[in-house]
C-alpha cells in the first residue's frame, strides 16, 4: 500500500472492496423522482455496463455510488448503498469513500497543470510529498493506463496540449494514482474517435484484474463487447440485469429487446 | 431611394466621427501634455527631473530667465511606488481571499449582500475615502505613530480599501469561469472542498487574479484626492510608515493653483511621467490578459535549463505547500477577509452617518440655505447645483458621442479592421488615463479656451471625456447581447440600416445603456481631481450659467475637510454624497440586473427541465 499517511486514522478501519450492493435506493431531484427503487449486486473485479435512453437516470445511479450527487442541491436520496461493508450514506468520511471509488467522466477533464501534477494531485491530496514516491506512482499509473511510453518525455508539458483520448486515459491514470477499489465511467467514450475509444476499452480489459469498473455507455456495441453483466435503466427503473449474454441474446423483458433491437431510445 | 440613401450614408458618417473623437481625444492628451511639459523638461534636464531629489520650486522661474528653484520629483516617484506596493500589499491579499470566498466559502444568502457591498465600496467618491481617512484613520493611527498618523501605512490602507472592488471584481470572474468540471475532477479523487479550491481551481484562474492585481495596480498609481488627504505631502522620502511623503498625483494637486511659469510646466511634467507609468501597467495587464487566452493551450518554452530551474522550485513549493496544510490557512484567510470586507464598509459608511446626520437634521440651512459671503454658516446648496449642471452637461456631451462610438464599433465594422483595433486602443488608453491627468488636459485646454479662469463648462468638457470609455464598453457589450437574429429580421423585411439600428437594436439594448448613463452620473458626482481646476474649487454663491465657475460636492467636500473649521458640515456634506452615489449605483444594478435577468428568462426554464431530467 502506497499510501501510508492518512489524516483521518478512523478511516482506516473501513475496509472497501470491489463489491457493492444497493437496495431499494430512491432519489429526489426536489419533486422529480429520478431514480425508483433500485436493488443491484455488482461484483467484484467485473466490468458491469449501463445502457437506457437519454434521461433514464443510469448516470444519475453511477454518481450516487461515489456520492457525487452531493454537489447538486435538493437532492434527496434514500435507501441503502453499501460498498463492502461500508454503508456510503452512512457517518463516514465522503472523501475516503471517493478515494476508494474513482470516477472518470463524460468529457476528459484533466487539471491545466503539468501531465505529473494531474497524476500527483491524488496522492498528494492524501500526503504523500516525497518525490520519489510520487515518481513510481506516476510511473505505475500511466503504465496501467497504457500510456508511460507515449507520455514519459512529456511529463511536464501542459496535460492540455493532449489530444482528447489521451487526456482521458490521462484522466484514468489520475484515477488509478489512488489506488481505487471501484472506477466509475461516466461514458467515457462519447466524445473520443473509434480508435481512441477502442483504446480505452482494452484499457477496461486490462484493469479489471484487480478493480471493479462500472460504465454508462450509450454504445450498446461497446457494452456487449466489453462487459460481463449489464443493466437496462428505462424512466429511473432499472428494467432489467443480467449476464451480458443473456441481455443482448434473450431479455426477459419486453422493453429491453424493444430498446436493443432499435425500436425506441 | 436616393433620400434613404442619403440618410445611411450620413448616419454612418456621424457614427465614425463620433469614434474618431476618442481617437482624438487621446492624440490631443498627449500632444498637449507634451507640448506643455517639453521647455519644462528641457530646462530642467530630463535626468536632473526624473532622478532629482530636491523639489522646491520658484514662482518667478520663467523659461527665458535663470532658474531658481529645484525641480526633481524622485522622492515622488519613490512615493507613488511604495503607496502602490502598499496598497497592493493590503488591498491585493484582502482582495485574493474574499473573491475566493466570494466564490467558494460564501453561504448562499450572504452572497448577493456581500457581492453589493463590494459594487458599493467602487462606487464610494475618492474624497469620501480621503475624508474617512483625515476623520478617522488618522486620529486612530495618531496613538501609535510619532506624528498625526499621516503618511505611508495610511495611505496605503486607504489605497488598498480603494483597490479591493477592482480586484475582486476581475478575481471573481476568473475564478467563476474556471470549468467545474475540474472541480468534479479533483472531488472524483478523493480531494475534499479546501483542497480542490487551493490546489485546482484557484491555480487555474492564476493569470486571472494576476491580471487583476495589474489592474488594481493602475488604480492605486493614479489615484489622486484620497491620498492627498492622508500622505502628508512633503516632497520627502517615505523613510518610515509615517512620515509625511508626497506621490506624483499629489504633486500636481497640490502646486497647479498657484504654479509660476516653469513650475507648471514641471508639474505637466510630472503628468508625463505618471502617464508613462499608467500605460506601461496597461501594457503589462494586456499581455497577462493574452497570455491567458494561450497558456490555456500549452505551456512550451524554448528554455530548457530556464523550464528545469523553474520546476525544481515548483516542486518545492508544491512540497511545502502542501506539508503545512496551506489550503487550510487559505481556508480561514478567505473566511476572515469575506467578514473583514462587509465590516469596512460598515465602517465607513457608518461612522460617517453617525457624525454627519445630527449636522444635517439640525441645521437645514447647510442644504436650502442661501450663500453669504463671510458668513459662518455653510451653506451647500451652491454646489448640489453645481453638480446637477455638471451632470446634464458632462452627459449632454459624453452619452451620444459615446454610444455613437459603441454603434459604429458593433454594427458598422469588422473585429480585424486597422481604424477599428485604433478606437479601440484609444478606448483602452482612454480607461486607464488617472483623473488628475485629464484634471491637467483640460486646464491646459478647455480652461484657456474659454477665457483662461475655471468654468462649469471647462469642467463637464473634461469630465466628459473622462466618462466616454465607460458608455462606450457598456453600450456596446449590451449592443452585442441584441441577438443577431433581430437584426437579419428587420433587414428582411427591407428595412435600412439605420431603421434597424434605432428601430431594433437600440431599444433592445436601452437598459444597459441606462445603467451606464446612471453609473456616469454617479461618476461626476463623486469625481473631484478633474474638477479642481477646471470647474472651480471655492463654494460660493448659486451659479446661473455654464461660464461661471463653481465647486461641486465633492470639490467642497474636499475644501470643507481641509479647511479643518467646518468639520460637521464636512461630515453632513459626506452623507450627502454617499446617499448620492450609492443611491445612483444601486439603481443602476437594479437596472442591470433586470436587464441580465430578462435575456436569462427563458434559460431559467430549460435549466430547471433539464436539471429534473438527468
Amino acid at each position: 500500500m502506497l499510501i501510508r499517511k492518512n489524516r483521518n486514522p478512523q478511516n482506516n478501519e473501513l475496509s472497501f472492496n470491489g463489491h457493492i450492493s444497493v437496495s431499494n435506493a430512491s432519489l429526489w431531484y426536489e419533486d422529480f423522482q429520478a431514480l425508483k427503487n433500485i436493488s443491484i449486486e455488482i461484483p467484484e473485479n467485473q466490468i458491469t455496463a449501463f445502457i437506457g435512453p437519454s434521461g433514464c437516470g443510469k448516470s444519475t445511479f453511477l454518481k450516487c455510488l461515489n456520492r457525487m450527487n452531493d454537489l447538486v442541491d435538493n437532492c434527496r436520496v434514500e435507501g441503502s448503498f453499501k460498498i463492502g461493508d461500508v454503508d456510503i450514506y452512512g457517518k463516514i468520511d465522503v472523501n475516503e469513500l471517493r478515494k476508494n471509488v474513482g470516477m472518470v467522466f463524460q468529457k476528459p477533464n484533466p487539471f491545466p497543470m503539468s501531465v505529473y501534477d494531474n497524476i500527483a494531485y491524488g496522492p498528494r491530496t492524501f500526503g504523500i510529498t516525497k518525490r520519489q514516491e510520487l515518481d513510481e506512482i506516476v510511473e505505475s499509473s500511466l503504465r496501467q493506463a497504457a500510456m508511460w511510453d507515449d507520455l514519459k518525455d512529456r511529463l511536464f508539458e501542459s496535460a492540455l496540449g493532449l489530444s482528447g483520448g489521451q487526456q482521458q486515459r490521462l484522466c484514468i491514470a489520475r484515477a488509478l494514482a489512488v489506488k481505487p477499489k471501484i472506477i466509475l465511467m461516466d461514458e467515457p467514450t462519447s466524445a473520443l474517435d473509434p480508435i481512441s475509444t477502442g483504446k480505452i476499452e482494452e484499457l477496461c480489459e486490462e484493469l479489471k484484474k484487480d478493480t471493479t469498473i462500472v460504465i454508462v455507455t450509450h454504445n450498446m456495441q461497446q457494452a456487449s463487447r466489453i462487459s460481463d453483466k449489464t443493466g437496462f435503466f428505462l424512466l429511473g427503473e432499472l428494467v432489467e440485469y443480467d449476464n451480458t449474454d443473456n441481455i443482448f441474446t434473450s431479455p426477459n423483458d419486453e422493453r429491453t429487446e424493444r430498446y436493443i433491437t432499435g425500436r425506441f431510445g | 431611394m436616393t433620400a434613404t440613401k442619403i440618410k445611411e450614408k450620413a448616419g454612418k458618417a456621424l457614427f465614425a466621427s463620433s469614434a474618431i473623437i476618442c481617437i482624438v481625444a487621446v492624440l490631443a492628451i498627449f500632444v498637449f501634455l507634451i507640448i506643455k511639459s517639453a521647455p519644462a523638461f528641457q530646462k530642467i534636464g530630463v535626468f536632473d527631473f526624473i532622478f532629482g531629489d530636491k523639489w522646491s520650486p520658484n514662482r518667478e522661474d520663467t523659461y527665458n530667465s535663470d532658474m531658481s528653484g529645484k525641480y526633481g520629483i524622485f522622492t515622488m516617484i519613490i512615493g507613488t511606488v511604495s503607496a502602490t506596493i502598499g496598497a497592493l500589499l493590503i488591498g491585493g491579499t484582502l482582495g485574493y481571499f474574499t473573491s475566493i470566498f466570494l466564490v467558494f466559502y460564501c453561504p448562499k444568502g450572504l452572497k448577493k449582500p456581500l457581492n453589493t457591498v463590494i459594487n458599493l465600496l467602487a462606487g464610494i467618491p475618492s474624497v469620501v475615502y480621503g475624508f474617512f481617512g483625515i476623520a478617522f484613520l488618522l486620529p486612530t493611527l495618531s496613538n501609535i505613530a510619532p506624528n498625526n498618523g499621516s503618511g505611508l501605512l495610511a495611505t496605503s490602507i486607504i489605497l488598498g480599501i480603494m483597490i479591493l472592488p477592482t480586484v475582486v471584481s476581475l478575481s471573481k470572474t476568473s475564478l467563476e469561469a474556471v470549468p467545474s468540471t475540474y472541480y468534479q475532477g479533483s472531488l472524483a479523487t478523493g480531494a475534499d472542498h479546501t483542497k480542490t479550491v487551493f490546489r485546482v481551481m484557484v491555480p487555474s484562474a492564476s493569470s486571472g487574479i494576476m491580471a487583476s492585481l495589474v489592474l488594481g495596480i493602475g488604480r492605486a498609481l493614479g489615484e489622486t484626492m484620497a491620498v492627498v488627504m492622508v500622505a502628508g505631502n512633503a516632497p520627502t522620502y517615505p523613510y518610515s510608515l509615517f512620515n509625511s511623503f508626497r506621490v506624483m498625483t499629489a504633486n500636481i494637486v497640490m502646486e497647479m493653483g498657484y504654479a509660476g511659469e516653469l513650475q507648471e510646466g514641471a508639474l505637466v511634467a510630472t503628468g508625463v511621467v505618471l502617464l508613462v507609468f499608467v500605460l506601461l501597467v496597461n501594457l503589462l495587464f494586456n499581455l497577462i490578459s493574452n497570455k491567458m487566452v494561450r497558456s490555456a493551450v500549452s505551456s512550451k518554452s524554448n528554455f530548457k535549463w530556464f523550464n528545469s530551474i523553474r520546476q525544481k522550485i515548483n516542486d518545492k513549493v508544491t512540497q511545502i505547500s502542501y506539508k503545512i496544510n496551506s489550503s487550510k490557512i487559505g481556508e480561514i484567510g478567505a473566511k476572515a477577509s469575506g467578514l473583514l470586507v462587509s465590516g469596512v464598509l460598515i465602517l465607513i459608511v457608518g461612522f460617517i452617518f453617525i457624525k454627519g446626520m445630527p449636522t444635517l437634521v439640525t441645521t437645514p440651512h447647510l442644504l436650502i440655505g442661501k450663500f453669504e459671503f463671510g458668513s459662518e454658516k455653510i451653506t451647500i446648496l451652491p454646489a448640489l447645483v453645481c453638480t446637477l449642471f455638471a451632470v446634464i452637461l458632462s452627459l449632454l456631451f459624453a452619452v451620444p458621442i459615446g454610444v455613437a462610438t459603441a454603434i459604429f464599433l458593433n454594427e458598422y465594422t469588422s473585429k480585424s479592421n486597422f481604424i477599428v483595433k485604433m478606437i479601440r486602443g484609444a478606448i483602452d488608453i482612454l480607461a486607464g488615463v488617472p483623473s488628475i491627468v485629464y484634471g491637467l488636459f483640460g486646464m491646459i485646454t478647455f480652461v484657456k479656451l474659454f477665457g483662461g479662469s475655471s468654468s462649469i463648462i471647462a469642467g463637464s468638457l473634461t469630465i466628459s471625456i473622462m466618462l466616454l470609455p465607460t458608455i462606450v464598453r457598456s453600450t456596446e457589450e449590451s449592443l452585442k447581447s441584441v441577438p443577431m437574429s433581430l437584426r437579419e429580421a428587420s433587414l428582411a423585411l427591407g428595412a435600412g440600416k439605420m431603421r434597424t439600428i434605432f428601430k431594433v437594436v437600440l431599444p433592445s439594448s436601452l437598459p444597459g445603456i441606462l445603467s451606464a448613463i446612471i453609473l456616469s452620473i454617479g461618476r461626476v458626482v463623486s469625481e473631484s481631481a478633474p474638477l479642481l481646476y477646471t470647474m472651480g474649487s471655492v463654494i460660493k454663491a448659486v451659479p446661473t450659467n455654464i461660464f461661471d465657475s463653481g465647486a461641486t460636492l465633492a470639490v467642497a467636500l474636499y475644501k470643507l475637510s481641509g479647511e479643518g473649521w467646518y468639520i460637521n458640515e464636512a461630515y453632513a456634506t459626506a452623507v450627502v454624497l454617499i446617499i448620492l452615489v450609492l443611491g445612483l449605483n444601486l439603481i443602476a444594478e437594479t437596472v442591470g440586473n433586470k436587464l441580465r435577468t430578462g435575456l436569462k428568462g427563458e434559460n431559467n426554464v430549460n435549466k430547471k427541465k433539464s436539471k429534473s431530467t438527468e
